[in-house]
């Protein structure tokens, strides 16, 4: 009972600080991914070019998928990082576009502002693929590896230090 | 009354737990595909609202979800299976009420571990003034005695 005395105060002192500390670094909108370690989902869709793109055509080669939005401030905040993305790493990695409830005419605005980095943006019409990654709202990007297993989410715009990251996930070099 | 408590409180807990096993045994009542959409509709978090089902929402998520769970049930899918569905893509986060049972029990367990350690410190008072250390005072009593007699001398 002694001993019991002096455990009540880190019983109660312990737990506590451990779920402060964890809960106020922890970002209450990030929703984790449950798609870490499973296969992409699969996807046949029109691109703003209006060619088709199947999921099968991407196999073999690492894969990026960006869900963007012409009226999503931070995807235009995350634009010049994808332009040079596609500049640098074109040859080595696959990057594909798709839009997150909007138009594809608002889409092709967007590019013709901020620039075009000459990847295929899908269009997702009826939110069918974003649902399939869990997507919560734009931007998030998913990084699947050449064997078609995702590997790697980001929540929010990426940057420069947050691609390199991901980027490592699916064996690709970004230095 | 002091007699009553404890065939109280067991009874009270009996009736609790033919209760649970009532509402347990109790045949579930068949919904239309229209309600079995509208609960499940109910129990998902919109993906983009703040705290707000998918029923409740008018964003295009919560629209794209509603049409995804109409057209699960309409292909002959259980609401089980549309709610794993979800899970499978968004993590239990999707779902409004945890389905861990330890979310519902953990509560439970620490007001039953907290009334354990109430009662035991409680009794532990009750005996410790029931029985008054009478060797003890005895020897206090004396050791006064010898005082008041020195102080007397």
């Amino acid at each position: 009972m002694r001993v019991l005395r002096w455990l009540i105060l880190p019983l109660l002192v312990v737990p506590l600080s451990w779920v402060l500390l964890t809960g106020f670094s922890v970002n209450p909108n990030e929703v984790p991914s449950a798609l870490i370690g499973k296969p992409m989902p699969s996807f046949s869709l029109t691109t703003l070019d209006g060619t088709k793109l199947d999921s099968r055509a991407l196999r073999g080669k690492p894969v990026m998928i960006n869900f963007w939005a012409s009226w999503c401030p931070p995807c235009v905040a995350e634009h010049s990082v994808l332009l040079d993305a596609q500049r640098r790493l074109g040859g080595r990695l696959q990057i594909v576009g798709v839009l997150y409830q909007d138009t594809a005419a608002d889409a092709r605005s967007f590019l013709a502002t901020h620039g075009d980095p000459g990847y295929a943006s899908l269009q997702d019409d009826d939110s069918r693929l974003a649902l399939d990654f869990g997507v919560s709202g734009p931007p998030e990007t998913y990084f699947v590896d050449a064997g078609g297993m995702v590997r790697g989410k980001q929540f929010g715009p990426l940057s420069a230090a947050a691609l390199r990251e991901q980027l490592a996930r699916i064996g690709v070099s970004d230095s | 009354m002091k007699g009553l408590a404890l065939p109280l409180a067991g009874g009270a807990l009996l009736a609790l737990a033919a209760l649970a096993l009532l509402s347990a045994l109790q045949p579930p009542v068949a919904a239309t595909r229209l309600e079995q959409a509208a609960a499940l509709s109910a129990q998902l978090r919109c993906p983009d609202c703040a705290g707000l089902s998918v029923a409740e929402s008018s964003s295009g998520s919560a629209q794209a979800i509603r049409n995804e769970v109409d057209g699960l049930l309409a292909a002959g899918q259980t609401p089980d299976q549309v709610r794993q569905h979800f899970v499978d893509r968004y993590g239990e986060w999707i779902l409004l009420s945890p389905r861990a049972p330890i979310a519902w029990l953990l509560p439970v367990v620490l007001l039953v571990v907290a009334g354990l350690g109430l009662g035991a410190w409680l009794l532990r008072a009750r005996r410790g003034k029931a029985s008054p250390p009478l060797v003890a005072a005895a020897a206090e009593l004396q050791r006064v005695r010898d005082e008041v007699e020195a102080l007397d001398a």
